[in-house]
């Protein structure tokens, strides 16, 4: 009898454990459900139709007021304790202007020398020149982030800010815990689906015979996509201008900041990509991507030839049903701040230009993909952690190359409409220089312009010894 | 967050030696990191690849004075091969300007250290005196190699120049002395009227001289 009831006993407690378990796997199983049914219907489904249920808008604006309020504090904590350091927003020395010609006239008539031919002052123009650079110069700062003048409560950008209250730490260490807790999984989650979906969707596009339908639909699986992988970075892009947005057979460049420029603009329309084949992952997505519609990837060996590179554009540019294809000029990441230099070859294949400005909000996570210091995934991971990224996109009136100009004018003056536009510094000098040095023929300019002034002036003060006779 | 309070202590002793303030200080070690890519020192290529030092005709001699022992003003000679923040600081204190409180004697003594700091630009050997193949150099870096002067219309500029200097410090040269090369007296001699103050100064910003901003920054 007592055994009998041991077994039950016994049994009726493997029962229990056993309800127990499927008591959590319910649970599970209802969170989970839960979660997609809010992944889905919330947020791709609008997604998809290009809809927005305003969560991200009132998400944003919180986020606004709460940056604000961090800021009075800081600057009050900064009042109090005059030892916290300040970031100076434009440079750390003071530069005074004045051409080569004025500062060394300058010099001489302070030595108040007889136009000598050659004085051992002219040599302190580039001295004081050249320490300058040394201490502050243009281009330097423009691979690493920008600083902000204010702490946006991320950790990675706090350089020099210290401890100024309870409230803000407290505030500050809710922010992590929403963006990596809350935000973070939904936001994989959504990058996941998102890419998955790009390829299946692609590839089962693919299968159709060529057709108005299987355009239609290859931009509706394209679109979806993106739109899909915007969400998973809590992107709020603004469009500017739309009546601009580049047409079929047109070739649209950009500034570049980061590789999620492509998924920015991708948003609003569809682009013909251009670039190099890889491998793995991306490699899997670009050959998808292709089944779809005309893409232009390129083998790491065609690459280097520069002509193979523009007849292959200029077919598909040719090809007036094409889509639009999508550049970067500057060939590297730049920090946003600045346009540097754009490589003439983009501008050689003919066909409309429409430029196009893209500028990353730095309030709300720094968008600069510092390749030097992350790889892509650990980049990745640092967007999806961000507070959310707010872009503006104003799309500009198109180009075309003039008569009178070449194809390196027609780029600067495509890119200085750019800069102007999203009011970045417009530099002549080349992003390459991240990873190149400066060429010799750049000093052989200052040394030609300063021999011409000592010459000037040898034709002035000497007289001509033919005329004496 | 607690390491820049033991760099708090060290940045005094740096800016007692150098007479920067502690903001400056601060700016210039960012400044310092950036060029030498988050290492302790930097070397003669990291000041080579700044883009904006590239166009300058005298980069050479601008970089090697940054490595050059006798700037660091303890009695050494000879060069570095690379420097760590304090020599960068030190070099870069002898372009301060002169601050309100600086009296007459220490203008003075400002003044005679800018002209030994390019003194010793010049005198490459280490001799105490700028020979005329030293200034010969000078001129010729700044001068084109290919342009609207040749070499040998360069070269005899640069022996006018220094037969004008020649005259001017020792008038009663005899035809047949041999003109040494400039010392260093000559060099303020010649130099006395030049307005340094102003000319060969770069003056650092700090909070002072900026207004504060909330936002995010423009450039």
């Amino acid at each position: 009898m007592a055994a009998l009831m041991n077994e039950e006993g016994g049994v009726a407690s493997r029962l229990q454990a056993a309800a127990a378990t499927e008591d959590l796997w319910c649970l599970a199983l209802g969170l989970f459900q839960v979660w997609m049914f809010v992944v889905v219907f919330l947020i791709m489904l609008p997604a998809m139709f290009g809809l927005s249920l305003g969560v991200t808008g009132v998400y944003i604006q919180v986020l606004v007021r709460v940056l604000e309020w961090a800021t009075l504090r800081i600057q009050r904590g900064r009042r109090e304790q005059p030892s916290v350091p300040v970031p100076l927003p434009n440079g750390i020395i003071e530069r005074v202007g004045g051409s080569m010609e004025e500062e060394v006239g300058q010099l001489r008539r302070s030595q108040s020398l007889a136009g000598g031919k050659f004085a051992l002052s002219d040599a302190f123009y580039f001295y004081k020149k050249g320490l300058e650079s040394i201490v502050d110069d243009q281009v330097t700062q423009r691979f690493s982030s920008e600083e902000l003048a204010s702490w946006n409560l991320l950790t990675r950008t706090n350089h020099n800010f210290r401890y100024i209250s309870l409230r803000l730490t407290i505030i500050w260490g809710l922010g992590v815990f929403v963006r990596y807790c809350v935000l973070f999984p939904l936001r994989i989650t959504l990058a996941i689906i998102g890419l998955s979906w790009l390829v299946i969707g692609t590839v089962l596009v693919g299968f159709l015979p060529e057709s108005s339908v299987k355009s239609w639909l290859s931009e509706l699986v394209h679109l979806t996509c993106y739109r899909i992988c915007a969400r998973g970075l809590s992107a709020t892009v603004h469009y500017h201008n739309r009546e601009n947005k580049p047409q079929k057979g047109g070739i649209c460049v950009a500034n570049h900041t980061t590789p999620i420029d492509v998924v920015i603009l991708a948003n609003d329309g569809c682009y013909a990509m251009v670039g190099q084949v890889h491998g793995g992952l991306m490699g899997v997505i670009q050959r998808s991507m292709v089944r779809a519609c005309p893409h232009v990837w390129f083998e790491r060996s065609e690459m280097k030839d520069r002509h193979a590179v523009t007849s292959r554009l200029r077919a598909h540019v040719a090809a007036k049903t094409k889509l639009p294809i999508l550049i970067f000029p500057e060939g590297t990441c730049i920090n946003n701040t600045s346009v540097m230099m754009f490589k003439k070859g983009s501008f050689e294949i003919g066909g409309t230009i429409y430029p196009v400005t893209i500028k990353y909000d730095p309030r709300f996570g720094d968008a600069f993909w510092n390749s030097a210091k992350h790889n892509m995934v650990s980049y990745l991971l640092r967007m999806m952690t961000s507070w959310a990224i707010v872009v503006n996109v104003w799309y500009l009136p198109p180009m075309t190359i003039q008569d009178d100009e070449d194809a390196a004018q027609f780029a600067n003056r495509v890119k200085s409409a750019i800069a102007h536009q999203g009011g970045l510094l417009d530099l002549a000098w080349d992003g390459g220089l991240k990873r190149e040095k400066v060429k010799d023929s750049y000093k052989e300019e200052q040394q030609k312009m300063y021999s011409s002034i000592i010459a000037g002036q040898n034709a002035a003060s000497s007289p001509k010894p033919t005329e004496e006779q | 967050m607690g390491a820049s309070q033991t760099r708090s202590g060290k940045y005094q002793d740096l800016a007692d030696k150098t007479g920067f303030s502690l903001e400056q200080i601060q700016n210039l070690y960012k400044r310092f990191q950036q060029l030498s890519g988050n290492e302790e020192t930097i070397s003669k290529e990291n000041l080579d690849s700044i883009p904006a030092l590239a166009n300058n005709p005298i980069r050479k001699q601008i970089v090697d004075a940054f490595f050059d022992k006798r700037n660091q003003h303890q009695g050494e000679v000879g060069s570095f091969e690379e420097i760590g923040f304090e020599q960068f600081l030190m070099v870069m204190s002898h372009f301060r300007p002169p601050t309100l409180k600086t009296t007459e004697e220490e203008k003075e003594a400002l003044r005679k250290e800018k002209l030994r700091f390019l003194f010793n630009m010049h005198d490459t050997d280490n001799d105490g005196t700028i020979t005329l193949e030293e200034y010969r150099k000078v001129v010729e870096e700044l001068l084109s190699k290919s342009g609207a002067i040749g070499q040998e219309a360069a070269k005899a500029i640069a022996d006018a120049a220094m037969l004008e200097v020649a005259s001017t410090n020792v008038p009663h040269m005899a035809p047949d002395d041999f003109y040494e090369g400039i010392t260093f007296e000559h060099f303020e001699q010649i130099l006395k009227g030049l307005e340094m103050e102003s000319r060969m100064n770069i003056r650092f910003l700090d909070v002072d001289t900026t207004t504060m901003r909330c936002g995010k920054t423009t450039s």
